[in-house]
């Protein structure tokens, strides 16, 4: 997919201040992520938790703040923008949450929610106008126009999550945010919410980042993916691509452990443990390192750097594939 | 070993009882692992705590059916008849460990008082199986974690901590309700595979409960959906996944995402299950079910054993040809 790039992000890092046991530790939740969203494409960034996959997603929409980096904007950087500048990206680049119960007020109702951005930009000029752009935003989102007078513990786990996603869209934005949308639903719900998701793209033209753990759901949404490791993508090409042919050790990991409806892909008894490193003691090289059947000496030394590994334009950050 | 007849849960009162599980069978032999699938709500958690007599108080009830453990029904035992006449050799692990363990005591001592209650043995002897428990669930550096307490560990390594307590009874019957739900898919197959590994070097059967059909298909021996508090569909692992026969089973494995890779839109179910006390005489998928006929909606559908072993809960099933 060629087209213009709506939204650059170079060398984020984002760190946190945790406390332990009386101590201060900084916690690099991003640790150099560049990625960029080409118009009408799904970005899908995929990792376990605590790869730092969210943290990149609340920096774009200015909920986190980075510690260094640029997020671009149509050209516009982010970081540090204020006034008319902050306004404007705010209206183009919303967000969609894992959990609709948490991030839709209990005590407002739906109609309320979903013209809040609407509301703080002074976008109606009448009542009248306003109702009818939240029925049409819940007509397009496949609920009905009623349900702007009710609130949110009277909706299912995939109303609420519709209404966070009717949230997002009115006025229409340039791009969505979505973190985990259909992680909390049951998976007959999940397909009816993606298609929901695939259909709005194509019809508002969105461009979207899909933040999830699913590689599976990955896989239905996205054009390309960006796999996150302990802050850093580790590998990032077309969705087809990644999943058919993972390059990078920890992504064929991923690959491997996804949960597949095949019966003659038995799982084998007693597989090692091994977990990820503490996010306290990062190692000084590279941080699968430890996990990695291929490592040699220099991973435990030099932190490999995402380079180009095939004239696909597929990225990778190791050194030894 | 494990035979489980017409269990029915019920809410509400003695007079007008909500059944949440309705007469739901099944049997688990030596080594074997049976999974339960099914979404939310649909009564498969309220099942095994059923068998494990553990369903909260006041709330839901056992209002008929039988659990059998090598022929004696635990149901009818005091909870300390269950333990001392070794009948309630069934252990349970949950979805969060977090929530299980007690995050103020060390976890050797929280294994040793699990191994002091069912052995009756010394605090020496009890810690020092506790050691050989954690060895078995495969916890890196076992002497050294039995002094860590529950926040110093993984999710995944306080998963093998709630595996080692269950297995101090000597289960013969595992009951393992969404275990991996709460971790990564990377840390998930570890810990599938240790369950695989513990079934049959301990000949512990076990019923492994989830709502993810990628899971079961890779674990289970024989699988049971369940619906709207029915078991729908049960058969082989390969028959259930080759040949599915009732309507809701097919329609789960279509809108799964890895089943579907390229497709531009995902199958659904339209509708939503049945709220409990809502369902008539008719069967439970009636008003999401793409085949329904009128018939559906009048009488219950016959439970049928459509080929060997494979059982399923619909007037109507699909013939089974190969699933795509």
């Amino acid at each position: 997919m060629s087209g213009d790039v709506v939204l650059d992000v170079r060398d984020l890092r984002v760190s946190f201040s945790v406390r332990r046991a009386g101590r201060k530790y900084r916690v690099q939740a991003v640790d150099g992520a560049s990625l960029s969203v080409v118009e009408g494409e799904v970005l899908g960034i995929v990792g376990e938790s605590g790869c730092g996959k969210t943290t990149v997603g609340r920096s774009i929409v200015g909920l986190a703040r980075p510690d260094s980096g640029a997020i671009r904007f149509k050209g516009a950087d982010l970081i540090g923008a204020g006034g008319a500048t902050l306004r404007e990206m705010r209206l183009n680049v919303r967000m969609v949450f894992q959990d609709p119960y948490a991030s839709l007020n209990p005590r407002r109702v739906i109609g309320d929610s979903v013209a809040e951005a609407g509301d703080i930009n002074g976008m109606f000029g009448s009542r009248a106008e306003r109702s009818a752009a939240i029925a049409a935003t819940l007509t397009a989102v496949g609920l009905d126009p009623s349900f702007a007078t009710r609130y949110p513990y009277e909706l299912s786990g995939g109303q609420r999550q519709r209404a966070g996603i009717a949230r997002a869209i009115l006025p229409t934005p340039s791009v969505v945010i979505a973190d985990e949308p259909v992680s909390a639903l049951d998976v007959s719900v999940q397909a009816q919410v993606l298609n929901l998701m695939m259909d709005l793209r194509e019809q508002l033209k969105l461009s979207m980042v899909f933040i999830s753990h699913d590689l599976g759901v990955i896989g239905q949404i996205s054009n390309r993916v960006a796999v996150m490791y302990m802050g850093r993508i580790v590998e990032q090409a077309g969705t087809r691509t990644v999943l058919d042919g993972p390059l990078h050790p920890y992504t064929r990991s991923l690959v491997a452990a996804i949960p597949r409806p095949d019966p003659s892909r038995r799982i084998v008894a007693a597989i090692e443990a091994s977990e990820p490193p503490s996010q306290f003691a990062r190692p000084r090289g590279c941080a699968y390192a430890a996990r990695c059947p291929i490592a040699s000496d220099r991973c435990l030394a030099d932190v490999p750097q995402l380079r180009p590994a095939a004239e696909d334009g597929r990225l990778v950050a190791c050194h030894n594939v | 070993m494990l035979s489980v007849r017409d269990l029915t849960v019920s809410l509400g009162s003695e007079t007008a009882p909500v059944d949440i599980v309705a007469g739901v069978s099944f049997g688990l032999g030596k080594g074997e692992i049976l999974g339960l699938v099914g979404e939310s709500g649909c009564g498969k958690s309220m099942t095994s705590l059923a068998v494990m007599g553990l369903l909260p108080q006041p709330g839901p009830r056992l209002r008929a059916g039988k659990v059998l453990l090598e022929g004696c029904d635990v149901t009818q035992l005091q909870p300390w008849q269950r333990v001392e006449a070794g009948h309630g050799r069934i252990a349970m692990i949950f979805q969060e460990p977090m929530t299980s363990l007690n995050p103020v005591r060390r976890i050797g001592d929280q294994i040793a008082e699990a191994v002091r209650v069912h052995e009756g043995v010394s605090a020496a002897a009890a810690l020092s199986r506790a050691r050989e428990l954690l060895e078995m669930v495969r916890m890196p550096d076992p002497a050294m974690q039995l002094s860590a307490y529950p926040h110093q560990l993984s999710g995944g390594q306080r998963q093998r901590v709630m595996i080692a307590i269950a297995l101090a009874c000597r289960p013969q019957v595992l009951i393992a309700d969404e275990p991996t739900t709460a971790l990564d898919v990377t840390i998930q197959v570890q810990i599938l595979g240790l369950l695989r590994e513990l079934c049959s070097r301990l000949e512990m059967a076990i019923l492994f409960i989830t709502h993810d059909m990628g899971v079961i298909a890779q674990l289970a021996d024989r699988v049971s959906v369940m619906y709207a508090g029915r078991i729908v569909e049960t058969a082989g692992v390969e028959s259930l996944f080759g040949r599915p026969r009732h309507h809701y089973t097919r329609g789960l494995m279509d809108c799964m995402p890895s089943r579907n890779s390229g497709a531009r839109r995902l199958p659904t179910i339209a509708g939503q299950p049945p709220a409990p006390g809502t369902v008539g005489a008719g069967c439970v998928f009636a008003s999401r079910c793409a085949a329904v006929r009128e018939s559906c909606r009048l009488a219950a559908p016959p439970r049928t054993e459509i080929a060997q072993g494979h059982e399923v809960l619909c007037a109507f099933p699909l013939d089974g040809g190969v699933a795509p």
